[in-house]
């Protein structure tokens, strides 16, 4: 292969990252974006689970054959692993809560479309300032 | 070689989730590259974080996607 699996890891977490952005920023669906900020989340944990990664080494499970010095160079760096572990089971949970603010927006709303909700809850406002000014 | 296929099929997964007009559809794709990235991660020598990308990216998050499908509208209105 050309490039190595590590730089091509670090290229798909980026390339993870900005559809997820573009998804977030540019979709009119909330789902959609919702989507996309999952996509951002896998793509972080994918940049530091890359970052532990080292070339022709092993998993970082000390067997009793082995020495301490032996284990240190050729084992991966398991610390963001631990973290990432984490994070996964985080990521999740935050997604289950933005679904369901978006049930609560769409029985409010009727509609999941975010142009339609904005422009829904301008109306609201504006009509809710007229009154106020007429009382 | 086969990291470099799993990888596309990540991308490719995430790109296609997000062209699809049926959210169902989209809540499968979804999956499908949570699986991708699950492969990724045991061969970048994480088994740990592989098992549990394995239960939360393949099974738990397309399911949540689709109850929120099935809660509001399966279609994506015009």
């Amino acid at each position: 292969m050309i490039i190595d699996s590590q730089l091509a890891s670090f290229f798909t977490a980026a390339a993870l990252i900005i559809i997820g952005l573009y998804a977030a920023l540019f979709l009119d669906n909330i789902i959609k974006k919702i989507i996309g900020l999952a996509f951002i989340g896998d793509g972080a944990n994918l940049f530091i689970i890359t970052m532990g990664y080292k070339a022709g080494g092993i998993v970082y499970i000390f067997l009793p054959d082995m020495t301490v010095n032996w284990f240190a160079q050729n084992a991966s760096y398991p610390l963001p692993f631990a973290l990432v572990l984490t994070s996964i089971v985080i990521g999740a949970s935050t997604l289950a809560v933005m679904l369901a603010l978006v049930i609560v927006l769409y029985k409010k709303y009727g509609s999941i479309k975010a142009s339609k909700i904005l422009g829904a809850k301008q109306n609201q406002e504006t009509e809710n300032s007229i009154k106020g000014d007429g009382l | 070689m086969i990291e470099y296929i799993l990888m596309i099929v990540a991308v490719l997964g995430a790109i296609i989730a997000l062209i699809q007009r049926d959210l169902l559809k989209a809540a499968i794709l979804t999956g499908i590259s949570g699986a991708a990235i699950a492969f990724l991660y045991q061969f970048l020598l994480a088994p740990d974080v592989a098992l549990t990308q394995a239960i939360v990216g393949t099974a738990i998050v397309p399911v949540f996607i689709a109850l929120a499908v099935k809660k509001t509208r399966s279609m994506e209105e015009d």
